[in-house]
């Protein structure tokens, strides 16, 4: 289940996101503490040079991104269009945001961003590559630059919210669903009790 | 909105019992406050909040119907009526305060004092059947949420009052924070990030408490006993971390109303997603406050390639 298969002990409880008042936190400090793999030395599948010399560029940061066109992509993958407006105020809130541009277009084919405090939590948000480019390593790659990112941040708690269709997508990155029983949940105001 | 509350309302004809908690109306009545702009949905809301059923009020329980209204038909007639019911038992607290802002293209609504009279005696005879749902409210009509006011106020039998303070401020102590953390027995993270961690959230919610003895001329103790943070984008998402409450002040309630506050000031700020990650234990007291887990089968993951 694990990636990094050499350890035969279970992995350590989750660190990070305790809720409940007075349960343990975890080995969160111990973790981070320990991480050896943040900044550079986070393995890429492909380079920036290998993808470079297939037609796409590598970019981080919002500059340069036409937000009608990422809103393109969106509406593309299924996702609903939003104000560019409001994207933008987003944008400027998030802490890490990657992106692939195909060249020839200048267009944004691939795109992923996360949020969070800057020292110990960050969630991803809005992965999503162009249905045309799809299954050729496009998503792995900005996945894997966001985690490469994060990690340089000394951010060991990284989560996200997975559709159910791409849930084997997530899983190779080395993401687990509900590890140690912890749920996503998502506040929804028709369902709430008084 | 409707509050559930573990305290009782003071009322005029009843002295509060030393010992039980109160609740400071002022604030929480204006929460419950709710701009109406249509004279048929107050007349309609009203007729229907009158008849009630009252088989869950004791005998002790304490109605009373206060209604204003002025009738000017020219400018802008306004209709306050506030009907607070308190039952021993569940301390079921209903507010209702509409306002009517008539203008010249509505009939004006001039209430006749014979038929106050006969609802208000109508309610005292604890005779009807009807259970009514609240009137449904919309989150945007209500007051916007204060940034810091008293949730719960506690007398003492030595006279000593204890104040449980909300603020969406942010303003806590990072060292105040640290202790809390080491009371739940969370371990230990260092000060500076936990300083930073709080800069970066969004929305930082804390509960205090605050002491008065009586006769100590103005000396009061603060103390951090609850805290919930949240993470946002500013436009689209949000999710809440690190929620806890001092274990001497656990199982009154101050988690659920720290979430729930937390989550009106995300709402107010046009977040509309909110989310978390809960620990298996703690998945149905967020399912109670309106969470939902996996929703169409999305699921929360965490990285482990560390």
């Amino acid at each position: 289940m694990f990636l990094h298969g050499s350890i035969s002990a279970p992995h350590p409880p989750f660190p990070g996101l305790r809720l409940s008042p007075g349960r343990a936190h975890g080995r969160q400090v111990a973790m981070a503490a320990s991480s050896s793999r943040g900044g550079e030395g986070y393995p890429l599948t492909i380079s920036d040079e290998k993808l470079e010399s297939r037609g796409f560029a590598v970019r981080r940061g919002a500059e340069g991104l036409e937000l009608e066109e990422l809103n393109a992509v969106f509406v593309a993958v299924g996702f609903p269009r939003r104000d560019p407006e409001r994207i933008r105020v987003a944008l400027e809130h998030t802490e890490a945001v990657v992106w692939l541009e195909q060249r020839k277009t200048r267009r944004p084919v691939a795109f992923g961003r996360a949020t969070g405090d800057g020292v110990f939590n960050a969630i991803i948000w809005d992965v999503v590559v162009d249905p045309s480019f799809q299954g050729i390593g496009l998503g792995k790659a900005v996945i894997e630059r966001l985690l490469r990112e994060l990690l340089g941040k000394g951010i060991s708690n990284i989560a996200l919210y997975s559709e159910p269709r791409v849930l084997g997508f997530y899983r190779p990155l080395g993401f687990v669903a509900d590890p140690d029983g912890i749920r996503g949940m998502v506040y929804s105001r028709k369902h709430k009790k008084k | 909105m409707w509050l559930a509350n573990e305290s009782r309302i003071p009322s005029s004809s009843s002295s509060p019992s030393p010992s039980h908690t109160c609740i400071i109306n002022s604030h929480q009545l204006s929460e419950c406050c709710v701009g109406w702009t249509r004279v048929t949905r107050i007349i309609s809301h009203i007729l229907t909040m009158l008849t009630l059923n009252l088989n869950a009020i004791s005998s002790s329980s304490v109605l009373f119907l206060n209604l204003l209204h002025r009738t000017n038909a020219d400018t802008l007639s306004l209709l306050a009526s506030s009907l607070v019911f308190v039952s021993d038992h569940n301390l079921f607290t209903v507010m209702l305060s509409p306002l009517v802002a008539a203008t010249r293209k509505f009939k004006s609504f001039q209430l006749k004092a014979g038929f106050w009279e006969s609802i208000k005696s109508g309610l005292m005879k604890n005779n009807t059947t009807q259970v009514i749902d609240p009137p449904s409210v919309d989150e945007e009509d209500e007051e916007p949420l204060p940034q810091e006011f008293v949730l719960v106020e506690k007398t003492e039998p030595d006279g000593t009052i204890e104040q449980i303070i909300f603020s969406s401020g942010g303003d806590l102590d990072v060292y105040d924070l640290q202790a809390l953390c080491d009371k739940v027995g969370w371990p230990r993270r260092p000060l500076s990030k936990l300083a930073a961690a709080l800069k970066n959230s969004y929305i930082v919610a804390s509960l205090h408490s605050i002491r008065k003895s009586p006769g100590s001329e103005g000396n009061e103790q603060k103390r951090l006993i609850g805290m919930a943070r949240a993470t946002s984008d500013h436009a689209f998402n949000a999710t809440i971390w690190d929620v806890l409450v001092d274990p001497g002040y656990q199982g009154q309630g101050l988690g659920k109303a720290l979430v729930e506050k937390l989550i009106r000031a995300l709402l107010q700020r046009d977040i509309g997603n909110i989310t978390l990650f809960a620990d298996s234990q703690v998945v149905e007291f967020y399912r109670n406050l309106g969470f939902e887990a996996d929703p169409e089968g999305i699921k929360g993951m965490f990285c482990y390639q560390l």
